[in-house]
């Protein structure tokens, strides 16, 4: 079963959970199950039918803008992770 | 509530004086325990802003980075909980450019002042769920 690893503050719309299992042959696939099992994440991934700007996915460590973007086919074997990208400044 | 002792927040200190003038970076790892953030290690990481002479003022995590810790933390049954980043002679408050790029609600975001190259103090905020602001938290040292 293909898995995603949940970040830690998105655990709370998940019920807690680390980890959750998806089904689906690609990255977009995927992503969209996850948020048809938890709705509320929705919000907090994409901004409409986009991911959020800060918002990365990565394939068993490959971030998905150096493979196939969203359209990425992915296996029953694979584990994704979701990671953010953090900036700021005075 | 963030729980940091003070032999942690030490090394943040530290990190943020060794990265003078320009600003200073890093993860928070720990649990999340009643709604608490509860720091038990950190990982300081390069500050890769592009523009080295907007470092004084700027930060930016590479998220390959990131993930590395990610993964690191996953293997010693804690988490990425958080951001720490310094402000090089400016408050330790959350900025509009810490808004404009901030992610999601319960990361805690600890900033230290470092005043002429010296560790003043630090304040934590979490982005509120609207995404509008970010609000302080208290830092607790867990004593």
């Amino acid at each position: 079963m293909t898995t995603i690893r949940i970040p830690t503050p998105l655990r709370t719309y998940t019920d807690g959970q680390t980890t959750v299992n998806v089904t689906g042959s690609s990255v977009t696939a995927v992503l969209n199950d996850l948020t048809q099992q938890y709705p509320a994440l929705k919000n907090h991934l994409f901004d409409g039918d986009e991911l959020r700007s800060f918002v990365n996915v990565y394939v068993n460590k490959e971030d998905i803008r150096a493979l196939n973007g969203a359209a990425t086919a992915v296996s029953e074997e694979d584990a994704l992770m979701i990671v953010p990208s953090i900036a700021g400044g005075a | 509530m963030l729980i940091l002792s003070e032999e942690l927040h030490q090394k943040i200190m530290a990190h943020g004086e060794a990265s003078y003038p320009y600003e200073g970076c890093g993860l928070l790892l720990g649990t999340v325990e009643d709604r608490q953030n509860i720091v038990r290690d950190i990982r300081p990481l390069e500050n890769v802003w592009p523009d080295e002479k907007e470092k004084r003022v700027r930060f930016r995590i590479d998220p390959q980075a990131w993930q590395a810790v990610e993964l690191e933390a996953m293997m010693r049954d804690l988490d990425v909980i958080g951001i720490f980043h310094s402000h090089p002679d400016h408050p330790p408050i959350a900025s509009p450019r810490d808004l404009a790029w901030a992610s999601w609600p319960g990361y805690s975001y600890l900033i230290t002042k470092i005043e002429q190259g010296v560790a003043q103090h630090s304040r934590s905020w979490q982005l509120a769920e609207d995404r509008e602001r970010f609000e302080e938290e208290k830092i607790n040292n867990g004593q």
